[in-house]
């Protein structure tokens, strides 16, 4: 029988101070998003690990609507996954869950598979085209939206509404390619599997290959040698980085140069924002302390890092590891993964879901957030990011002049700014999972993205899972590393990690892989073998563990902790006497994990 | 003089191709093998067929059908046992069944072979003696049962064999166990369920040659777990192949291609039992794994090829997959194939599901590990 984690403590009606339904109205083909309801416990619901700060009414709308309703849906019909409708979500508080949607009738099903025996093949026959042709669309609205002049446009109502139809579009591009893509990708993966390859090995055949993502780090690298071989390296050792730029400025000659550098390195590559589709948080450009104070944590490290020497090691091992799989393979299976291996190294997921940051979770939502910053600017707000806290037609309504934003509105943003808080503050109590729990999941993007296998499936459910010292998950990346454990909650902790720390946390994305070059270990609750994680951990050769499912939950800040990247396992070596305390209270809480 | 190879059947004494079989006895270099299965029960016929096809198999001989039949008839068996089932009666209870099995046995090994009989065995055993140029040949004596491929597959291993057996009268007292051992109590129990007469299907008994093993094993010409038959599988260990056919040994694994010979993987087991010449006894038993030898691996890459040709030509000649028992002997050299000592036809096939694809279908793929409701192999 199938375990029921029940969903009424949040399915209570209540939700953001204000909330009317007809705030949340959005596109969508199966089931749109709300906040969860009576009922939704027959559905099987994952803590998205994207948004662990967790949304404001109109990044929820933005992600919820957009990206799952909208962007998953509709790949899961133009493709179609023959099981799977795509994702929909709720949420408990300010927090997004996921929920794939079955496809259950046969005939549909049956319909479903004729529909992807055409459209697979003739996706990956032409992905390069398909992924291209998507890309520049979106490149060129982007620099359409460089180019607007959001001060000087007396009625933003139509530019906001622009803004958000590229975001939509980008996710229709995003999952059109990324389904696909997956299809492909995991059906090789089981084919390797039972063919007897090491699953280990399967993600080394298409690593080595360079992403916009690398190259930025490159680049970043770069400029903190410059900065170094400037004699600056006082400079940035003395000051945290939100004193960096000010710093610099004073300082003057060298320096000074060395920011022009910078800013024309962030004209190219600081239009990133740290964390995934998220219109609540900065770009490089608008705050460079994340740039800065990457540049301070290069700059502590002696022994530069090879960047060349690494790409060498990930193509050597890469060589090897098909070399050593296609040995124990017949003939017949032979040219079997050899025709797979050459259609995965074209349509290289690996290396999509790294480079395809760039083009889009990283600054997709940029122009909204510029528009949402203008109109708060416009209405004198308290805050730039004030805009955030209203729902989508609260925001048009305040654009166009319907609604004041002064007197209701004003105040309603500060009590849902509070609110925000009050369940941020709740993160790491949130249940991994609600609903009816599977053994195992049939959407792509489930298996791959959010490491939902059979393992972190039951991890999850595990009720001592705070108590436990060992556990498996997912062995990313090959390697024995000790350390004490940093558990982040978020990007916005990174700056807690020190060299030879085991960073532990829900997940990571593009912007935490400057960290890699300093962590000894890493440990993820989600993610699979090609997450962002494991991709990082192999390039940097940090040992990685991911789709543990309650590391997080396990492991306390300050615990020295074992990782083996090569079986999979993470072990508890001693317990944190600060954190002791707040382990035994996680314990006693009830931690949200099915009893 | 050296020892003669197992296929070499001129005759070392006067050179001339004499015949040596008769109506008790049927030697596998001459018997006919349209009749080799007939007269001598199917594994002894099989190595007959083996041997006309150019396949490596020791010397010896069958006991046939027809002289198992003529002691039972001739010394008043046969009545005593119909005797003892009848009062077994239709279905009764497993004590009973051990009880007639135990008595019945009994009969076989105190019932004197005829005075023809033994004369007729032990020409035939000095003759082994005299092709193996040995003085008291140590040889196998194993069942052949007669029947159905399906029952010889429901009897495998059922039946008493005997490795080592060396002088006329032990080999005359390994032949009466073996006729008894077509009245073990599983066999007894079978034949009850099926409502089959023992009558119906009388037992011959092979003696050959005991080839002195170096290593032995089994090998299938398809996986015999999945079914895939793009490869060939092979288990082996030490000494002879009775601990791995029992079950006493975790052996060496090794699969080969089969299009290309390749090793694709070898995984060397601890071995911890070998089956042995116990020169005291008499006999090979199973004794401890010298500690040296238990990790090490067993086969080397020419020998892994000559136990694969062996197959593949074995395959080819039936026409179906097959598994074999193979030996390699201690005098065999490289170049020389391996001996085989049996061999049955393989029933396990590939689920259609389960077949390895013939070219990549990323559609078929993701259905198969993707949207299948199935785990993904590997996660």
């Amino acid at each position: 029988m199938a375990n029921v984690v029940p969903v009424d403590e949040f399915a209570t009606g209540e939700w953001y101070p204000g909330f009317k339904p007809e705030h949340f109205e959005m596109p969508y083909i199966v089931d749109g998003a709300s906040p969860f309801r009576p009922g939704d416990e027959q559905g099987f619901w994952f803590l998205d690990f994207h948004w662990s700060r967790g949304l404001t009414p109109l990044a929820a709308t933005l992600w919820s609507g957009d990206g799952y309703c909208w962007g998953t849906q509709h790949a899961a019909e133009s493709l179609p996954l023959p099981p799977g409708r795509g994702i929909t979500a709720r949420f408990a508080g300010t927090h997004l869950y996921g929920c794939a949607l079955p496809e259950t009738d046969p005939r549909e099903i049956g319909a479903r598979a004729n529909r992807i025996a055409t459209n697979l093949p003739h996706f990956l026959h032409n992905y390069r085209s398909i992924w291209d042709a998507g890309r520049d669309e979106l490149e060129a609205t982007w620099q359409y939206f460089r180019g607007v002049d959001f001060a000087g446009t007396p009625d933003l109502t139509g530019l906001l509404g622009q803004a958000r139809r590229y975001h939509k579009r980008s996710m229709e591009i995003h999952f059109g390619v990324m389904y696909p893509m997956l299809a492909n990708f995991l059906g090789f993966y089981g084919a390797c599997a039972d063919m007897g390859i090491d699953p280990g090995d399967i993600g080394k055949f298409l690593q080595g290959e360079d992403t916009k993502i690398m190259e930025t780090d490159r680049e970043l690298y770069r400029l903190a040698m410059r900065a170094r071989a400037a004699g600056l390296a006082d400079v940035f050792e003395t000051h945290e980085p939100h004193e960096l730029r000010a710093a610099l400025r004073r300082h003057g000659g060298a320096a000074s140069t060395w920011l022009t550098e910078f800013d024309d390195f962030l004209q190219v590559y600081g239009w990133r924002q740290e964390a995934t589709c998220d219109v609540g948080v900065p770009s490089w450009i608008e705050d460079n302390t994340i740039p800065l104070g990457l540049v301070k944590t290069f700059l502590k490290k002696d022994d530069a890092h090879d960047f060349e020497a690494a790409s060498r090691n990930a193509l050597a091992e890469r060589a090897e590891a098909i070399e050593n799989a296609r040995s124990g393979l017949t003939r017949e299976e032979q040219a079997v993964f050899d025709a797979g291996l050459q259609s995965n190294q074209e349509a290289n997921f690996p290396w999509w879901q790294d480079d395809h940051n760039y083009y889009i979770d990283l600054k997709v939502m940029l122009p909204l957030r510029w528009g949402c910053q203008e109109l708060a600017r416009r209405e004198g707000a308290d805050h730039q990011d004030d805009m955030l806290y209203l729902f989508w037609p609260e925001l048009l309504d305040v654009a166009s002049g319907r609604a004041p934003y002064s007197g209701e509105l004003r105040s309603l943003v500060g009590e849902r700014r509070q609110y925000f808080d009050h369940w941020r503050a709740k993160r790491s109590e949130m249940p991994k999972v609600l609903g009816t729990i599977p053994e195992a999941v049939e959407d792509p993007v489930l298996i791959e993205i959010f490491g939902l296998n059979p393992g972190s499936i039951k991890a999850v459910q595990n009720p001592d899972a705070a108590k436990q010292t060992v556990m498996k998950g997912v062995p990313a990346a090959k390697g024995t590393a000790r350390g004490i454990a940093r558990v982040l909650q978020s990007s916005d902790d990174l700056h807690r990690l020190e060299p030879g720390s085991i960073l532990v946390c829900e997940s990571t994305s593009p912007n935490w892989t400057p960290a890699f070059g300093k962590i000894a270990g890493a440990v993820c609750d989600g993610g699979g073998m090609l997450s962002h994680a494991a991709i990082v951990g192999r390039e940097y050769g940090v040992p990685t563990v991911t789709a543990v499912g309650v590391a997080t939950l396990s492991i306390g800040d300050g615990d020295e902790i074992e990782v083996d990247g090569s079986t999979g396992t993470v072990t508890i070596l001693t317990k944190s006497t600060t954190t002791a305390d707040t382990t035994a209270d996680t314990a006693a809480a009830p931690a949200g994990v099915a009893g | 003089m050296t020892l003669a190879g197992p296929t070499d059947t001129t005759d070392p004494a006067d050179g001339t191709d004499a015949v040596h079989s008769c109506e008790a006895v049927v030697w596998l270099d001459e018997v006919d093998p349209e009749r080799a299965i007939r007269a001598g029960g199917s594994k002894m016929g099989r190595l007959a067929e083996l041997l006309r096809s150019g396949v490596q198999v020791p010397q010896g001989f069958a006991v046939t059908v027809d002289a198992y039949a003529r002691h039972c008839r001739e010394s008043g068996l046969d009545d005593r046992i119909d005797a003892v089932i009848m009062r077994l009666g239709g279905s009764p209870d497993d004590a009973a069944v051990e009880g007639a099995s135990a008595e019945i046995r009994a009969m076989f090994r105190e019932t004197p072979v005829s005075e023809h009989l033994t004369r007729r065995l032990t020409e035939a055993y000095e003759e082994l003696c005299l092709r193996c140029v040995d003085v008291n040949v140590p040889v196998a004596v194993r069942s052949s049962a007669t029947g159905e491929d399906a029952a010889d597959a429901s009897f495998a291993g059922i039946f008493d064999t005997y490795l080592g057996v060396s002088g006329i009268d032990r080999v005359l007292d390994a032949v009466r166990n073996c006729w008894g051992s077509l009245f073990t109590a599983r066999a007894l129990a079978y034949r009850l369920r099926q409502g089959i007469s023992h009558h119906a299907m009388p037992i011959a008994v092979g003696v050959i040659e005991l080839i002195h093993a170096r290593a032995s094993g089994v090998a299938f010409s398809v996986h015999p777990v999945t079914g895939k038959a793009d490869r060939i599988v092979i288990e082996t260990s030490w000494g002879w192949g009775e601990a791995i056919v029992q079950g006493l040994v975790d052996p060496d694994h090794v699969e080969i291609g089969k299009s290309d010979g390749r090793v694709l993987k070898y995984d060397v087991a601890h071995k911890r039992i070998v089956s042995a010449f116990d020169f005291a006894v008499g006999a090979v038993t199973e004794i401890d794994m010298p500690a040296k030898l238990a990790d090490r691996q067993v086969l080397d890459t020419e020998q892994i090829e000559a136990i694969a040709s062996a197959v593949r030509s074995i395959e080819d000649h039936y026409g179906h997959p097959v598994d074999v028992e193979w030996v390699i002997s201690r005098h065999r050299r490289p170049g020389d194939p391996v001996c085989i000592v049996q061999t049955r036809p393989v029933t396990v096939t590939a689920a259609p599901e389960e077949a390895a694809p013939a070219a990549y279908d990323p559609v078929a793929l993701a259905q198969k590990y993707l949207f299948s409701g199935r785990p993904i192999p590997g996660r």
